[in-house]
């Protein structure tokens, strides 16, 4: 794009309309500046692929969204700005072949503080799509194996779906006189079901249910990837097929109560399940189970050893679910435990970076969030970081492996803790 | 329990500038009018600013000015502390019940029930009513007057410290959907530059930021200002601040984005102002719909023609004016209290 480029442009017969509300206001032919064909082609591509491109008109470029979009805290060279990214966005003078677009990790900062309510994510979304499925960009490789992955697997790391749930077996408690309406079902998701150190949680959790003896049983080896990340990265289609897989094995196994280990998951569920759901299911996050359970004295938690414990907020549940004050509680009830507040949290809290097909991405050592949220919890004092995301919890494991000035901080799920601190007499 | 009924030809709601004006010109065209106050004095919002725009004329002589008129005149009664309780039409005369227990049987309502001013706490990033050095373009307004008094420098609230770095963020609760009020406040650009040429006026040492995203100085005079302001060395940065947080000494740290050179910025301030948006006038809803008139999606009341009946409502023989349809500077809303006047004139000559 050059100004020879403009000079010589020929003005098509390109018309796209400028809406509000869904309504065209006004039409006319020329928006971008530099505009040339292909830029052209990008934004009409772009308004007729979805409404919420609109809503990027309405943008007033004010900038509250940039201080606190995470990437900022990266020292990278080309840092990231949601404002700068929309208007580039509509102007359409994105590269589409840029690793700008993969940049968001999709914590929803710049959305909950927008002052005209911009969807951002789901235009983040819409963006990728256009990259991932209609071929108008490049794919980082790392994101392109796991895509692949999960449309032919169901699962990212091209397990074998039979060796999902192997290590659980035996392990499930629904007696055959618990009928189907207090039999609750668990959704593992993908990282707690193949990954060694996130099914750790897992078995903190299935170990608590066995304890307040709730009949429960876990979805079978059909059970796929919740398809919330695959969508975020742009492959609609494989996210809608892996929806389909879940739906059918939640209809054959007739469940009515489905908790959920993942925000991610739970995200997946109640956005892509929420206009269908015929049959009536109520999704819910095992963190809230695990809370009432707590609350009910159920589950009786004893004194732990004096730690410092700093919780570190998943972002699908602060920012997006508005799930900030019960984790904290639990921590509260557990004595000898000292709870200490990083410089980001609740619904400010720091991206670990895992969101938004992050999680698949191959950020540099340096210029990792994961490792500014450690140095956050660092600087409280903390000895153990907890959180209730498989995706924090495996992003910030990452980056304390790699360093040694890291190894002092535990960093663990709150069920796991929850299991270290309950009674004996639990048992 | 009704006192008394009182006869008169206009009732006027709302005793602010407008209200004043109105009744002052319905004086000079020999028309009788009252005038309900909610507050205990007259003069509305105006009487608290120190200093208006563009002429930098002080608020409260306006307001005095316009009080005298209105206590010199035989016609204009003034009623404060008092509120609209029911109104009924009957054969072209309103009855309107007052919370003084009168009942006023007039003509016809001039409604000039004004503005609120936002609750800067609801934009909560920014920490108003948490830490005390960050106050409101009102709260600047009180320190500016008392600087006056006293002369000298600036001093803040938390400890009496001059002021020296100053920043004033602009759009508090204005073009926000997020906070309801999606809608430019219009006048803020304008009265945050007049207090940030008062400051450097003051001081010249000092330094001003202002955090605007755009400036919108848009009537006669007001342009002028905002290059005089820079004149004077107020800086401009383009970009909304993210957040305000308290340093130990007391100190506010600011964090914003300078969008135009698509940069973070970083500054800590001694004082923060925030120039807060305005809102339809709190009693709205109810006086709207114990008039049966119309307002829009925003809360602003309604013209019955946008171009032809500026001051006509839905029903006959209630007219609006002031900054309820829209929000304006002092001058236009003496100007429209001067305008209903008429309007009001050829309604009563109509009814004849």
């Amino acid at each position: 794009m050059n100004a020879s480029n403009m000079n010589h442009r020929e003005v098509k017969n390109i018309d796209y309309g400028w809406r509000l509300n869904g309504r065209p206001i006004l039409f006319y032919k020329d928006r971008s500046l530099a505009a040339d064909e292909s830029t052209h082609q990008m934004e009409k591509a772009l308004r007729q692929m979805s409404m919420e491109y609109y809503a990027l008109d309405r943008c007033l470029q004010c900038g509250i969204c940039s201080s606190f979009c995470p990437n900022n805290l990266i020292n990278t060279a080309d840092s990231f700005s949601p404002r700068n990214f929309i208007q580039k966005t509509r102007l359409g003078l994105l590269d589409l072949n840029g690793d700008e677009l993969w940049m968001c990790t999709n914590c929803g900062h710049c959305q909950m503080v927008c002052p005209f309510e911009i969807p951002l994510l789901e235009v983040m979304a819409g963006l990728r799509h256009l990259v991932v499925e209609k071929g108008a960009g490049h794919i980082p490789v790392s994101i392109k194996s796991s895509i692949a992955s999960i449309s032919f697997y169901g699962n990212p790391w091209k397990e074998e779906t039979s060796s999902r749930i192997k290590w659980i077996q035996g392990m499930e408690t629904a007696p055959d006189v618990a009928t189907a309406e207090e039999t609750v079902h668990i959704f593992l998701g993908c990282f707690p079901a193949y990954d060694r150190r996130a099914r750790k949680t897992a078995e903190a959790a299935i170990y608590i249910l066995q304890i307040a003896k709730i009949p429960f049983k876990i979805l079978s080896d059909e059970e796929v990837c919740c398809g919330d990340t695959v969508r975020r990265v742009g492959d609609f289609a494989t996210s809608e097929k892996v929806k389909n897989i879940n739906k059918a094995n939640f209809l054959k196994n007739n469940v009515r109560k489905l908790y959920v280990l993942s925000p991610h998951c739970l995200s997946a569920f109640q956005d892509l399940y929420a206009k269908e759901n015929d049959h009536q299911i109520r999704i819910a996050p095992l963190l809230e189970l695990v809370y009432d359970l707590i609350g009910k004295g159920i589950i009786k938690l004893n004194k732990y050893q004096d730690k410092k414990v700093a919780f570190h907020d998943p972002c699908f549940f602060s920012k997006h679910l508005n799930i900030i004050a019960q984790p904290r509680e639990i921590l509260d009830r557990m004595q000898g435990i000292e709870r200490r507040e990083m410089e980001h949290s609740g619904k400010k809290s720091l991206c670990c970076g895992g969101g938004g097909g992050g999680i698949w991405r191959d950020a540099k050592k340096g210029e990792r969030l994961s490792e500014i949220r450690l140095d956050e919890a660092l600087d409280t004092g903390a000895d153990i970081i907890v959180t209730s995301c498989p995706y924090c919890l495996s992003m910030l494991e990452d980056a304390r492996q790699a360093d040694e000035k890291y190894r002092q901080v535990e960093i663990m799920d709150i069920c796991e803790l929850v299991v270290k601190g309950m009674c004996d007499e639990n048992n | 329990m009704i006192k008394k009924a009182i006869n008169s030809k206009v009732m006027i709601i709302g005793g602010g500038v407008t209200g004043l004006s109105a009744a002052i010109s319905l004086d000079a065209l020999g028309i009788d009018s009252i005038i309900i106050e909610k507050n205990s004095s007259l003069g509305g919002k105006v009487k608290d600013y120190s200093k208006i725009f563009p002429d930098f004329r002080s608020g409260k002589t306006l307001v005095r000015e316009l009080i005298d008129k209105v206590e010199q005149s035989s016609r204009i009664r003034t009623i404060v502390s008092a509120s609209v309780t029911s109104a009924e039409r009957i054969d072209g005369t309103y009855s309107v019940q007052v919370s003084d227990n009168n009942r006023y049987n007039v003509k016809a309502i001039i409604l000039t029930c004004g503005f609120e001013v936002f609750d800067a706490r609801l934009q909560d990033e920014y920490g108003y009513g948490v830490y005390p050095n960050v106050v409101s373009s009102l709260d600047l307004e009180a320190l500016l007057e008392a600087q006056e008094k006293k002369g000298g420098m600036l001093l803040r609230p938390s400890d009496g410290k001059p002021v020296n770095r100053m920043a004033i963020i602009f759009c508090v609760g204005s073009r926000s959907k997020r906070l309801g009020n999606p809608y430019c406040s219009r006048i803020c650009c304008s009265y945050s530059t007049k207090q940030a040429i008062e400051i450097m006026e003051k001081n010249p040492d000092a330094s001003v930021t202002c955090f605007y995203m755009d400036i919108r100085t848009y009537d006669r005079g007001f342009e002028e200002m905002y290059q005089y302001a820079q004149e004077l060395g107020v800086k401009y940065i383009r970009g909304r601040v993210s957040e305000c947080s308290a340093l130990p000494d007391g100190d506010i740290q600011v964090r914003a984005e300078n969008t135009l050179l698509g940069r973070p910025v970083q500054g800590i301030f001694d004082l923060i102002s925030l120039s807060v948006g305005m809102m339809p006038c709190a009693d709205a809803e109810d006086l709207a719909g114990l008039l049966g008139i119309e307002r829009s999606d925003d809360g602003f009341f309604t013209k019955k023609d946008k171009y032809f009946s500026q001051h006509d409502t839905v029903q006959e023989g209630i007219f609006l004016a002031g900054s309820l349809t829209g929000l304006k500077p002092i001058k236009d809303c003496l100007l429209e209290g001067n305008s209903v006047s008429g309007r009001v004139a050829a309604y009563l000559n109509e009814c004849k």
